[in-house]
């Protein structure tokens, strides 16, 4: 060993030499070649101590340190800065815990100091083939692509272009706004939702540094936090969107009609259309799988009635390239499919409705413009909302979305506003009222409905015209029944997760970082989560976790500062690697590539976090975990045994 | 053979285990000082070499301690570790090394007193079992 090795003793305030021989310690360690300086010091970490290291490894010329004193884990980076300070690399200490791991566990004296003398040994043995490393840092994109335009991501949205940054705002719908510019009234204010949310769309609609792409969907996802290539493919609207004035003239002369999702399937939509009055942007799209033009039929009714010649049936889609820094991922929730539960009969026996379904009843932009009537045109008298529609149940949902119930006690101020003389039932199994203002809200609105606790199984059948709702022992009739299931991820959350290489959780919502101390991380760096994406959540939940996760970002993404990696990180060593590639498939970050004309596996330095799961695996050793090399544990294997 | 000291190498993951021996000192626990700790980033690290050269050194006894499954720090290094466990355990006899001389648990940074209890029983085990000697006749790739 050519290195000049120092050894340092913390005796802790005598927590530590109380319970060892020191000097029977300290003299193992002088006789170790290499070793040009041993001492002891009453407090390391006190500012006294770090004084006295650093002097004393100036004095005596030091390249590697053994600090044996408490746990890496609490003054290793401490260590590590005097050392950086001193002008020697930091990489250049090895702690051996005599503390947490030596004299506190081991109440015996002279077995405590065999222990820590071979910690020590180890130590240095260790530390004698520690090799300098350097802390790489790279350049970063501050822009930031969000996907998802619900409240959610339009938050999100709006906080990063707040600090100035470039936004794309990608959604796969025509419109933005998400599911809470569909709905009528918010609880627990009962604030009018689009006159909430309208304000928020316009906003970032004319934010010159948001680019909003409608009809857009990811199409590739390459990179790592500070750099990610993203391909966008803008789907054809066939609308000239520079021209069109939005003025409605061409839906109502298309010949087709299809049912259309954005109220439930209660009314029809044509091919071109927008997906609800009101929608923004207000700008049609061409339904190309249902239009006559597109079925090779001579129909062009649209843009004969089009005052602005804004129709375009040549348009073709486009693929948008970008390059971010961050990606917010607040693709949004949808309810379940309450026809799984077939004792429910959703779908076959008229009158049942979902919640979304109620939800554009009661919105006066919503097919029946605010009127709650049944398909024959008149008004249900009774009423009934059953909670808890397949949720809480091992064979649907088996958690509880947490905002159904007073959601629902907003449903029951909408339908006694509208029809103040109907009956109104309400079946639940409990009532999850969370907030400050949920309990007031439901304990006022329970005023106004009749509340029947259900225990077990709860079904309906069709009885002569009306719904009957069979629980506990009882039967009950009437001329509508809401159904309110839970919240799912939104469709196409796995085809998110795997175009972005994310996990899901065991129910589909994008898996956090952590599940209490960091939410609105996914489980890749750089890749946020907001909003129902993550779980099922109200709008207040979602806004905050969005400005939360824009913050997140902003933090780590500093314009003109460089973006620290992780230093101990693996490297494939090119003459040794046999290109087998059982490192690529070990590898828990998709850190590895394979470089098809070299045929060798390389490890991209950014994306590692250093776990040297793949060091461990490599059959020819080519793949090397810095600072965990082989050689250095060896070097500690060899201490411990003796 | 009565008053034999086994030395059993222990790996421990620096985010789970590591952390869970921390606070079993910091309780003032008590755990044999036969096993001596050996820090690395993630269990999923741990070669299976590391393991037979624990052995060749001198070791009576080797232990893998990683973060409970679900709960790796770097996501599923530890499931890595448990797959490639099984194939050693399976090679170790084949060495002749007893599978008793080896084992593989999970600590969570919060099981201080399991640490104690598992490092105990393993140091009672290989107490039992005697020294290790690398004893080339009994391996059974080489007999017949």
């Amino acid at each position: 060993m050519d290195k000049r090795i120092g050894v340092f003793f913390c005796r802790c305030s005598n927590l530590i030499s109380d319970r060892l021989d020191e000097e029977r310690v300290l003299a193992k360690a002088r006789q170790i070649d290499g070793v040009v300086h041993v001492a002891s010091h009453n407090l390391l970490c006190s500012p006294e101590g770090k004084k006295f290291l650093a002097e004393e490894i100036k004095e005596h010329s030091l390249d590697a340190v053994v600090v044996a004193a408490c746990s890496p884990k609490l003054h290793e980076k401490t260590f590590m800065t005097i050392l950086e300070e001193t002008g020697v690399n930091p990489f250049m200490l090895q702690m051996a815990n005599i503390r947490e791991q030596c004299v506190w566990i081991t109440p015996d004296k002279a077995e405590a100091t065999e222990k820590a003398t071979a910690y020590i040994l180890a130590a240095i043995n260790r530390v004698g083939r520690h090799e300098s490393l350097e802390t790489k840092a790279i350049e970063c994109n501050p822009d930031i692509l969000v996907v998802g335009s619900g409240v959610a991501g339009i938050e999100a949205a709006k906080n990063f272009s707040m600090a100035g940054r470039k936004v794309y705002l990608v959604e796969k719908e025509p419109c933005i706004g998400g599911v809470v510019a569909r709905i009528e009234e918010v609880y627990p204010s009962m604030e009018c939702a689009p006159c909430m949310i309208a304000p928020m769309q316009q906003e970032i609609l004319q934010d010159p540094n948001v680019e909003v792409l409608t009809y857009s969907e990811i199409e590739e996802v390459k990179g790592f936090l500070g750099n990610f290539n993203v391909k966008i493919l803008k789907k054809p609207k066939s609308i000239d969107e520079i021209n069109c004035l939005g003025c409605g003239e061409c839906y109502p002369v298309c010949p087709v009609e299809v049912k259309n999702k954005f109220d439930g399937g209660l009314a029809n939509r044509h091919a071109i259309y927008v997906p609800y009055a009101g929608a923004l942007p207000n700008i049609p799209v061409i339904d190309r799988d249902i239009c006559l033009r597109f079925d090779g039929q001579d129909c062009s009714k649209c843009a004969d009635a089009c005052p602005m010649a804004a129709v375009v049936f040549s348009q073709e889609s486009e693929t948008i390239e970008v390059n971010v820094g961050g990606i917010v991922i607040a693709t949004g929730g949808e309810t379940y499919d309450i026809s799984k539960v077939e004792e429910l009969n959703f779908g076959k026996i008229p009158g049942i409705y979902n919640t979304i379904q109620m939800e554009r009843l009661i919105a006066s932009n919503g097919p029946t413009e605010g009127e709650i009537v049944m398909e024959n045109g008149d008004a249900p008298k009774k009423i009934a909302i059953i909670h808890c529609a397949g949720s809480r149940n091992a064979k649907h949902l088996p958690y509880c979305s947490g905002i159904c119930c007073l959601n629902n006690m907003k449903l029951v101020r909408n339908i006694k506003h509208a029809i103040p003389d109907a009956e109104l039932h309400l079946y639940y199994r409990d009532f999850c009222l969370p907030g400050k203002a949920g309990q007031a809200f439901a304990d006022e609105t329970l005023k106004k409905a009749i509340a029947h606790r259900y225990c077990g199984k709860i079904k309906t059948s069709d009885s002569d015209g009306k719904i009957a709702i069979h629980a506990n022992d009882t039967s009950d009739k009437f001329d509508m029944v809401v159904l309110t299931p839970g919240i799912v991820p939104s469709a196409d959350g796995k085809k998110i997760a795997e175009l972005f290489d994310l996990e899901l959780d065991d129910y589909g919502f994008f898996k956090e970082d952590h599940n209490l101390l960091n939410i609105s991380s996914s489980s890749m760096e750089g890749i946020q989560i907001a909003g129902a994406a993550q779980a099922p959540k109200g709008i207040d939940e979602a806004i905050a976790q969005a400005a939360g996760t824009a913050g997140k970002l902003l933090a780590k993404l500093v314009p003109g500062r460089l973006l620290e990696i992780e230093t101990k990180v693996t490297v494939i060593d090119e003459e040794l690697c046999g290109g087998c590639k059982m490192c690529i498939s070990l590898c828990p970050y998709s850190a590895i590539d394979f470089d098809l004309e070299e045929k060798i596996s390389r490890v991209n330095e950014v994306l590692c976090k250093g776990c040297g799961t793949c060091a461990a695996a490599c059959p020819s050793g080519a793949a090397v975990a810095k600072h965990f090399t082989k050689e250095q544990v060896y070097a500690e294997i060899e201490e411990v045994t003796l | 053979m009565s008053d034999f000291e086994p030395k059993i190498v222990a790996f421990l993951c620096n985010y789970c285990s590591y952390e869970g021996a921390d606070r079993a000192g910091s309780a003032r626990m008590e755990s044999p000082a036969n096993v001596r700790v050996i820090r690395t980033m993630c269990s999923g690290r741990i070669e299976p070499e590391m393991v037979l050269e624990s052995f060749s050194k001198g070791a009576d006894g080797v232990m893998i301690l990683g973060c409970h499954p679900g709960d790796c720090h770097f996501k599923e290094g530890n499931y890595k570790t448990l797959r490639r466990y099984s194939l050693l355990v399976k090679t170790l006899d084949e060495f002749g090394i007893e599978p008793d001389r080896i084992a593989l648990d999970w600590v969570s940074a919060s099981e201080a007193k399991k640490y104690t209890e598992i490092t105990a029983a393993m140091t009672e085990r290989v107490r039992k079992l005697g020294p290790f000697v690398l004893d080339s006749g009994s391996c059974k790739g080489e007999t017949k």
